[in-house]
């Protein structure tokens, strides 16, 4: 079930093209919102908003490639999907380079723009979905104490009770106790999935 | 030298005339640069008319359909395809102004009536311009404009090329008759010549080394030469540098 506040982005400065698309859209039920410049896109856009971005690639001013550079930047997760001129099969390329979720030459089957729309539509609610979990996962390790986190990375080394007592001073029973916490407070099942949680937050805060 | 109001250039043609030429010349140039543009603007009537057309589809195959959406949707068709027919009427216009005339034409002649213009186009580039003219070349059927369109293609070309030349470039306008059967004109430079991958390409439309080039001047010289049932080449010149040439077809001899 769609989320009713997903929004589709049309960014495009041809009004003609892109009046048609907002009716298009309308006409099988999504709601889209144009934009004549890319600029104009980046001060109206809601981030929280799920949606995806319909975009011309060639336009004056920003490009639709820059527009795209621009979300990167942001670190924006919403899909885009690039029209192109026809013959414009470099640009195209180019733009999947970037990072476009996938692109269409105009003029275009209706349903060839619908199906797109649909999957980009799914990628951002799975974005969003992973992005969710990831700050859910994040706040509950940042929820641990200093020593908590000692034992966590000692846990995740694998190292057994007794040799975590000694490398930390403490009593093993003392270590049975966070290592209870730890688990409680991160909500892992088991030690592999503790590992994973760990090992998904790490590679995610890595990405530029 | 006449030192009345009309100054004529070389061969009695009048300046306005020439100046009519030149103008021809460069709207020429233009239309070429032009036809991806418009190839483009096209688009997006028809893009748009798709558009509605196909959600009035969808509209329609609901119960209830809404008729003033409908109507709108129509409307904006209506108004899209105007502007298709209106992008169209304007390149017809150009185009009806380019109608080709022919005439036997003296190629040295065609050549010297526009040297006045590659010379002062070359001074600008801090470029040196020699003529090597053979005599007694038969006459060929053309239209002197498009034919010189061509040369001045390949002129802009090759001071292009020389722009980056150390110790000034020099570029030269050749004419000759490499068979009974054919008339040469061929513009050579001591510039960087082509890399072998742009010579196989050199003519094929959109096709440009330039960042900034459409890549239509070339393709369109092509087009030129075939419809005068000649061609256009490339040939790397010796020592250095490109020689880009346009053959016409000379007339049998009587």
């Amino acid at each position: 079930m769609q989320d009713p506040a997903t929004t589709i982005y049309v960014v495009d400065d041809d009004e003609g093209v892109r009046n048609s698309v907002r009716f298009l859209l309308k006409s099988v039920g999504l709601t889209a919102r144009t934009f004549a410049s890319a600029r104009e896109f980046l001060d109206g856009y809601q981030p929280r908003q799920p949606g995806c971005v319909v975009l011309d690639v060639r336009m004056p001013g920003m490009s639709g490639l820059e527009l795209q550079e621009q979300l990167n930047l942001r670190g924006a997760v919403i899909p885009v999907i690039f029209i192109t001129g026809h013959g414009d099969i470099p640009m195209a390329v180019d733009a999947m380079q970037h990072g476009a979720f996938d692109f269409l030459q105009k003029p275009f089957r209706d349903q060839d723009l619908i199906d797109r729309i649909q999957r980009a539509l799914d990628r951002d609610a799975k974005n969003r979905a992973a992005l969710a979990q990831h700050d859910r996962i994040r706040g509950r390790f940042e929820s641990l104490t200093p020593r908590e986190r000692e034992v966590l990375t000692l846990m995740t080394r694998g190292k057994p009770n007794k040799v975590m007592a000694a490398e930390l001073g403490v009593s093993q029973r003392t270590v049975e106790i966070h290592r209870a916490r730890v688990m409680e407070k991160t909500g892992a099942a088991s030690l592999a999935q503790l590992v994973r949680m760990v090992l998904d937050l790490e590679s995610q805060d890595t990405v530029p | 030298m006449k030192a009345d109001s009309h100054p004529e250039g070389q061969l009695g043609v009048p300046a306005a005339v020439l100046h009519g030429r030149l103008l021809h010349v460069s709207r020429m140039a233009t239309i070429g640069e032009m036809a991806a543009g418009v190839a483009h603007e096209l688009n997006q009537p028809l893009t748009a008319i798709a558009n509605y057309a196909q959600a009035c589809r969808r509209l329609l195959a609901r119960p209830d359909a809404d008729p003033t959406e409908l109507q709108q949707a129509l409307a904006e068709i209506t108004t899209q395809a105007a502007r298709a027919a209106e992008i169209i009427r304007r390149l017809r216009d150009l185009a009806r102004s380019q109608q080709s005339e022919r005439a036997t034409t003296d190629i040295n002649a065609l050549v010297q009536e526009m040297i006045e213009l590659v010379e002062s186009d070359a001074r600008l580039h801090g470029v040196h311009v020699s003529l090597e003219l053979t005599d007694e070349l038969p006459g060929v059927l053309v239209d002197a404009g498009q034919i010189q369109h061509v040369i001045l293609s390949f002129v802009r070309n090759s001071l292009e090329a020389l722009a980056s030349q150390p110790g000034g470039g020099h570029l030269s306008i050749r004419t000759s008759q490499p068979s009974a059967a054919e008339v040469e004109v061929a513009v050579i430079d001591n510039g960087p010549g082509l890399a072998a991958e742009a010579m196989a390409r050199l003519f094929d439309p959109f096709f440009s080394t330039k960042a900034s080039g459409a890549g239509m001047g070339l393709a369109i010289s092509h087009t030129i030469a075939r419809t005068h049932g000649g061609s256009v080449g490339y040939r790397p010149n010796q020592p250095s540098g490109a020689c880009f040439y346009i053959l016409l077809p000379a007339p049998p001899a009587t």
